[in-house]
């Protein structure tokens, strides 16, 4: 009797250091649930209700226009446009920019020498100002002063009107989406390429691996399928985001040849201040993005990591 | 020579040299442990028996052949790495072939369905697959050949990376301190399986380890290293015994060897404090006497000294006694039934085997010492 009375008093203690124990939890995690729930959830639900309503920014009120906005994305050459080339444009630019990364990456890792200064290098279009790299761009490319064109010249080739051409405006404009993506997905693989064990580099070659490319596909590829998962999310979703080179170098032009999710967005809401109509665009961009991250997580993660 | 012979091989990275003039001959199917302490350069002259690592100077010769120029790949040897260096993406049964596919398929045949397509890659994948199984039997993982390196134990992880290395039947075989991450008894039992593993495949073994204990009990002969230079190479028996450099007594053997500073006369007696030990050396001048633990024993009369702790091993009795001339303490190790007649602090005196004692000189060198004969040691010491 007495022992039971004693686990009783136990258990007591016990439930109740548990309970003061989630209290702790709940109050050490409350301040980010507040953020999460005001700064990503309360507006996500504000873009889901809107895209439903017919709101004009200044207008006196607004109604419940059902799947309205919709249809009308649907019958929307512009929208249509900037579907196509937002994809288009990832297409391009996110396997250029991965493989191109991918073999700066091992080459650099290889090098005896040099390895900070190309790291810096190429790294540099990340934290250069996109605006301010675009009036570069925009000289580098101009049809009749431009280095580009000039050197295109002198070889006897033709010259492009790069972004004022509606064949070349979307090339153009892949290229420079390329250079800003491979020094940051460079950093990315050479930090993934230092985590590989030297270990399982001097195992391939007693195993008899004697070609780069042997040991590229027995060890490097294998073990950087973690930090590949990550690079191709990061650049797919930097991609389907294009936005400032776009804005500052075409305005979408010519003739709707350069318009991009993000700009059909901004200029339907902050432009002409469709509200509703913007926050249903955002919705289907939204959705993209989820749809991707999903498919790659899902199918490839089980994939990437050898637990 | 058919083993692995290593000449007059020196290696520097950068200002530091690794290794000095080493030279060193295996036999065609000797098991020789590379023995020394952590940074010795033992590892260092693995990976370049291995090809994983030039020479600044000096040659390597595998089965008769120079391969000092050859890359890893051609030189036919198999290792097995400290961490085991097992492909995480592959299956035990992939991990083990591997070496074979890189060997007997060209590169386009190693390509996926190319076993669909053409019979002699199928046959050859077929023969591939029978000496994996067989390995894997051998060895006794038969049954993980599905699994992957993380759903394996750290001795399983162990048997595949012998796996591995065995599958080819490699002219040399390298063992990078294969037995360091396993747990103390697993360690012995993996130690043992691995000789009898290297009577059934035969080839010449190279076995780096730091751990006295691995050598002196799976070895044919042992090399010892210690800061890059080669200090002796014997079967364990004449390292243990007859070490020719105080570095290698101190470090082989547990409890290390007894040291005592000692003096030898214009005459050459050895003396501890001024009282001989019945031992003469060539010439006259400071020495280190070096008595292992179980050659000194408790006698009436010889080295003075008082018991400070005992330790009670079971099998037997450590005494640390500390040396009345000098400072030293030494330990020795007695039977087990002295455990109830001796306790710390009692005055004892230590007498040793003359025909055992070691005496090196300063420079760590191993010095020749000849007993008195018993009368004059009985007048040296009266």
């Amino acid at each position: 009797m007495v022992d039971l009375s004693q686990n009783a008093a136990l258990s007591r203690r016990h439930t109740r250091r548990i309970d003061s124990d989630t209290l702790a939890a709940w109050a050490l995690a409350l301040p980010a649930i507040i953020a999460y729930l005001l700064m990503i959830l309360l507006p996500l639900l504000a873009v889901l209700a809107l895209a439903f309503t017919d709101y004009e920014l200044g207008a006196r009120g607004f109604a419940f226009v059902g799947f309205d906005n919709f249809a009308e994305m649907l019958r929307d050459r512009t929208f249509a446009a900037s579907i196509r080339n937002t994809f288009a444009y990832a297409l391009f630019v996110v396997p250029l920019s991965i493989g191109i990364a991918l073999l700066l990456a091992i080459l650099i890792e290889d090098g005896a020498r040099g390895r900070a200064f190309f790291r810096a290098a190429l790294f540099l279009p990340v934290v250069s100002l996109t605006v301010a790299m675009a009036t570069a761009w925009q000289y580098l490319l101009h049809p009749t002063i431009g280095p580009v064109n000039t050197i295109l010249r002198d070889l006897g080739l033709g010259t492009p009107n790069w972004l004022g051409a509606s064949e070349w405006v979307l090339v153009s404009l892949g290229f420079i989406g390329i250079w800003q993506n491979v020094g940051f997905n460079l950093v990315l693989f050479l930090a993934g390429l230092t985590a590989i064990p030297r270990e399982l580099y001097s195992a391939a070659e007693i195993d008899g691996a004697r070609s780069p490319w042997a040991r590229f596909r027995l060890v490097t590829w294998p073990m950087l399928g973690p930090t590949m998962l990550f690079v191709v999310i990061i650049t797919m979703t930097r991609s389907i985001q294009v936005f400032d080179t776009v804005q500052t170098l075409t305005q979408g032009g010519p003739n709707n040849a350069s318009e991009v999710l993000l700009r059909t967005i901004y200029q339907e809401a902050f432009h002409y201040f469709r509200f509703g109509y913007g926050a249903a665009v955002t919705l289907v961009f939204l959705a993209c993005v989820l749809v991707l991250t999903l498919i790659q997580t899902r199918l490839i993660d089980r994939k990437v990591h050898y637990g | 020579m058919d083993g692995i012979v290593v000449s007059e091989v020196s290696k520097r990275f950068g200002d530091t040299q690794v290794l000095r003039d080493v030279s060193l001959e295996v036999g065609r199917g000797e098991f020789l442990s590379l023995v020394g302490p952590s940074g010795c350069g033992k590892t260092t002259l693995m990976r370049i028996v291995a090809g994983l690592e030039g020479v600044t100077s000096g040659t390597v010769c595998i089965g008769g052949r120079d391969v000092t120029a050859t890359r890893a790949a051609d030189r036919d040897v198999a290792m097995v790495f400290q961490n085991y260096a097992l492909y995480p993406h592959l299956t035990v049964r992939q991990n083990i072939s591997v070496p074979l596919m890189m060997r007997r398929l060209r590169p386009v045949q190693r390509l996926p369905f190319a076993g669909w397509l053409s019979p002699s890659v199928r046959a050859t994948l077929g023969a591939i697959g029978e000496d994996v199984e067989t390995a894997a039997r051998m060895l006794g993982i038969g049954a993980l050949l599905d699994r992957k390196p993380a759903h394996l134990s750290g001795g399983q992880r162990q048997r595949v990376a012998l796996g591995r290395a065995i599958v080819r039947n490699p002219s040399a075989f390298l063992m990078d301190e294969p037995l360091s991450n396993l747990d103390a008894a697993l360690r012995v039992t993996t130690r043992s399986e691995i000789v009898a593993i290297h009577r059934r495949v035969g080839a010449s073994t190279v076995y780096v380890t730091h751990d006295q204990s691995e050598a002196m009990t799976m070895s044919d002969r042992i090399a010892v290293m210690m800061q890059g230079v080669l200090l002796q190479v014997g079967t364990p028996d004449e390292i243990y015994g007859n070490p020719q450099d105080l570095r290698v007594a101190r470090f082989i053997g547990s409890p290390s060897i007894n040291q005592i500073a000692a003096h030898a006369g214009p005459d050459g007696l050895l003396c501890v404090g001024g009282v001989s030990v019945g031992l003469r050396l060539e010439k006259p001048g400071n020495a280190v006497l070096a008595v292992r633990p179980e050659d000194l024993h408790l006698a009436s009369q010889g080295l003075a000294g008082r018991i400070e702790h005992l330790e009670y091993l079971g099998e037997s009795l450590l005494a640390h006694v500390r040396l009345t001339e000098g400072a030293e303490t030494v330990i020795c190790r007695l039977s087990p039934e002295n455990r109830t007649r001796l306790r710390p602090d009692e005055p004892v005196h230590l007498a040793f085997d003359h025909g055992r004692a070691l005496v090196f000189a300063p420079d760590n060198r191993r010095l020749a010492a000849r007993p008195l004969p018993s009368a004059l040691r009985e007048v040296a010491r009266g």
